[in-house]
């Protein structure tokens, strides 16, 4: 088949769900065979990813894959450093798909991307590495549980603090009572991004397929100032994609109780007024059973600071107070503030004195050893994808809220949807482009 | 003074002069001469005499000349501060021909005994970017405005920018001279493909025979702020880079205004024409058929070089600059830094003047190194 007819086909293929059950399933994995992977988006986190799994002696990095073949060279680079083999480049992800030779798929895109992506590669027998947040929206995330199950196939969410030995010695000490009943958990997300200098739309730079990069989302005029970081349309926001960290952490903690009953949030663009829709300056409410989380987020907020390198993989503690990343758990009888990134965390007892304190490391190489390990057991992994989903979707509603005017929403797990506005449920999903869409069954 | 006064105490070749036809880009200085003068009343003063004899050094064209001493026979070396210095010889330097530069302040303060000091002279070629305006299309953050014509914002004062990347040849002199057990090397320097630094075992470094005129590659952005820092240089602006390839609005500066840019916005240093457009290979991108299967010498395509006579912004390696990245998601936390221009990895169009990459100041990369630049100071 030519490249053209090959490619044809292949767009047909998202919006005709039948034929998608001709992916061949997964080779079977010997003890000793290397795992092939592709990885989709090469950005500084996919290049980073390629360059982790690549340098690990059971994996194989076979594909490099982005719309913008200005991104190849740097990719490629670390690449053909770690593992002595050059990958082979290419801008439309279909073909790693397609290739029968490759078990994993890496999936380092923007958030509109993370579904689709993820989706065709279950159906094509791959086991998926999602980055987080795990979904652009509710009913993605929903769907790719699905596909998860339907395939039989791994999705390990980017979310690696889950797999960091401290964070397991804090849900144990708060498993085991010391700091009584946990009613309450305070999650900080207090960032400092720059205004975005705004540009006119522009033409799409060569060497650039601009149509595929939009893929399932609206296709806009080009424009070479827009992040799509700070756009609905292609993302959960800077807020949701880094606060899901947290969340997901305090989620862990605290047991991980499974869906918000209600979502009270106040949202705003405060002060990064560059053309952006989405707030710079969040404070949410969330209800569990039991349980009240909440959401400190801002964007504009220098002093906080993320925990720096020279903290995360050493026995020393954050400065707390400005430390932009941190989680507090509050029970009837004592007190804990944990850090992100390694930070460790401490305890205190009723009368304000310290009673314990744990030092931290990072985790992303227990992570991806966990994703390897869930590879050839078959398991579920550490952080598998309805964990990723049940981590993201306090946000979605979160941003739902402020979408229809910062109202409470009570929300049904059962279906998954607004019992309390029908103005809301219109954001459970997106709408998709021609030829784009992710079917209702997957 | 009479000359008879004048007491030489030691002549300092410097080394690099006998090396290679080209010098693996340290311009050649010869003749070099050191010696010691007591004046009357103001204390010893070392003078230094040498040879410069590059016919192509030109206003336009200089030399950037420094010095550096050791007063301990070699174990430790040291910049000459710049404002010590008097003559015709440091620091930019516009024509050829004998030169004489006069160290004042060697003092016991200084050097205790003036007649135990050793001073290696070493010369970078240079190119002048007079001050003005500029089209400035790349955008904080890796994006570009191609609709952008200029602005307030791109106005640069005059500065001077190394005519090639640092090569092999120069880096590993400087290793030799900062010596110890390997800060600014690491093992992937060796690799004779890439790079061509070799550490020997008593912690010397050698260049593999054939590549002292490849660019630097391996070293961080902390690695190439050593080496400059060492020459009294310091990295590029990203708006420095950038102007480096286009040229100014007038190609000898705002104040006169004679040479207009006929190309103020061309997209490569040479032009706007695709690097293999026309089967003409004008840079070292991906791929062998521009001549090079990786890495090329510095300079090899000199033909194609930017409007000031700068060589290989397009291609070969990527270059460090000294701008923060800066978007939403690296701002305060990492530190990352960017690099321009594209390299022998990249596509055809990334290696234009717009196009950048972000990366950890850690990183180091076969297809980053790195060139100089003698400006105003810029802020951190």
């Amino acid at each position: 088949m030519d490249a053209l007819n090959r490619r044809a086909f292949l767009r047909r293929s998202f919006g005709t769900v039948g034929t998608l059950a001709l992916w061949p399933s997964a080779r079977a994995l010997g003890a000793n065979d290397k795992i092939v992977m592709g990885v989709m988006g090469l950005g500084g986190r996919g290049t980073y990813l390629a360059e982790r799994f690549a340098e690990r002696p059971d994996v194989e990095v076979a594909y490099l894959c982005d719309p913008n073949t200005r991104r190849f060279a740097r990719a490629r680079e670390a690449v053909e450093e770690a593992q002595d083999r050059s990958p082979k480049m290419v801008q439309d992800f279909r073909r790693m798909l397609d290739d029968k030779g490759v078990d994993v798929l890496i999936n380092a895109t923007p958030d509109h991307w993370h579904a689709m992506a993820s989706i065709l590669a279950c159906q094509a027998g791959q086991d998926v590495f999602v980055e987080k947040p795990l979904a652009h929206n509710i009913w993605e995330g929903r769907k790719m549980v699905e596909a998860a199950r339907k395939y039989q196939r791994v999705i390990q969410v980017g979310m690696q603090s889950r797999s960091a030995p401290y964070v397991h010695k804090a849900r144990d000490y708060i498993r085991s009572g010391k700091l009584g009943e946990v009613h309450l958990v305070r999650v900080y997300n207090m960032m400092q991004h720059p205004k975005r200098r705004e540009a006119p739309d522009g033409p799409v730079p060569d060497g650039f397929d601009y149509d595929l990069w939009c893929g399932p989302a609206p296709k806009r005029p080009y424009n070479p100032s827009r992040q799509w970081l700070n756009q609905f349309d292609y993302s959960c926001g800077p807020i949701a994609g880094d606060a899901v960290h947290q969340f997901d952490l305090a989620r862990f903690l605290v047991g991980d109780p499974l869906y918000p009953v209600a979502v009270s949030q106040t949202g705003a663009i405060r002060s990064l007024r560059d053309g952006r829709d989405m707030p710079d300056t969040q404070m949410a409410l969330f209800e569990y059973d039991g349980l009240t989380m909440t959401l400190d987020a801002s964007l504009w907020t220098p002093y906080m600071k993320k925990i720096p390198a020279s903290i995360r993989d050493s026995d020393r503690f954050p400065d707390w107070p400005f430390c932009s990343t941190k989680v507090e758990v509050l029970g009837t009888e004592g007190f804990m503030v944990f850090g992100r990134h390694g930070g460790g965390w401490q305890a205190y007892d009723g009368n304000c004195d310290l009673v314990h304190s744990e030092f931290g490391r990072q985790a992303d190489k227990e992570h991806q050893d966990n994703f390897i390990d869930c590879i050839r057991s078959r398991e579920r992994p550490t952080s598998d994808v309805e964990i990723g989903h049940l981590s993201v979707l306090p946000f979605h509603i979160s941003n739902i809220s402020y979408r229809v005017g910062n109202q409470r929403l009570q929300f049904d797990p059962a279906t998954e949807s607004f019992t309390n506005c029908d103005e809301a449920n219109q954001y459970l999903k997106r709408q998709y482009r021609s030829g784009w869409a992710i079917p209702e069954n997957v | 003074m009479s000359p008879s006064f004048w007491r030489i105490v030691r002549f300092a070749v410097v080394m690099l002069a006998a090396c290679s036809a080209v010098q693996a880009r340290w311009l050649p200085t010869h003749d070099v001469k050191v010696r010691v003068e007591h004046t009357e009343l103001g204390g010893p003063r070392i003078a230094v005499e040498y040879e410069l004899k590059d016919p192509n050094i030109s206003p336009e064209s200089p030399a950037y000349v420094f010095l550096r001493y050791s007063k301990d026979f070699g174990d430790n070396w040291h910049l000459v501060p710049m404002d010590a210095l008097q003559g015709n010889g440091f620091d930019i330097v516009e024509r050829p021909g004998r030169k004489e530069v006069f160290w004042w302040g060697t003092d016991q303060t200084v050097v205790p005994d003036p007649e135990q000091i050793e001073v290696r002279v070493r010369a970078i070629a240079m190119a002048r970017i007079p001050a003005g305006r500029f089209v400035m299309k790349a955008l904080p953050g890796g994006g570009r405005d191609e609709s952008r014509k200029t602005g307030p914002d791109t106005n640069l004062p005059l500065y001077h920018m190394a005519k090639y990347e640092t090569t092999v040849a120069m880096y590993a002199d400087y290793l030799n001279e900062v010596g110890g057990e390997g800060a600014g090397w690491n093992p992937r320097m060796a690799r004779a493909d890439r790079c061509g630094i070799v550490q020997q075992s008593n912690h010397t470094y050698s260049v593999a025979p054939g590549r002292e005129d490849y660019p630097v590659t391996y070293v961080s952005w902390y690695d190439a702020m050593g080496f400059l820092r060492w020459c009294g240089l310091r990295l590029p602006t990203e708006a420095e880079w950038e102007k480096a390839v286009r040229g100014g609005l007038y190609l000898d500066g705002d104040q006169t205004k004679a040479r207009p840019n006929p190309k103020p916005e061309r997209r490569y240093p040479w032009g706007d024409e695709a690097p293999d457009e026309g089967g003409v290979y004008r840079c070292n991108f991906d791929g062998e058929d521009d001549g090079f299967e990786r890495l090329a010498p510095v300079g090899s395509f000199a033909k194609f070089a930017s409007p000031y006579g700068i060589c290989d912004l397009a291609g070969n390696v990527a270059e460090w600059t000294l701008d923060w990245y800066s978007t939403s998601y690296h701002v305060g936390l990492d530190g990352f830094r960017t690099v321009r221009g594209g390299s022998w990895m990249a596509v055809p169009e990334g290696c234009d003047a717009v196009t950048g990459a972000t990366q950890s100041p850690l990183q180091e990369s076969s297809i980053m190194g790195f060139r100089g630049v003698r400006g105003p100071a810029v802020g951190p």
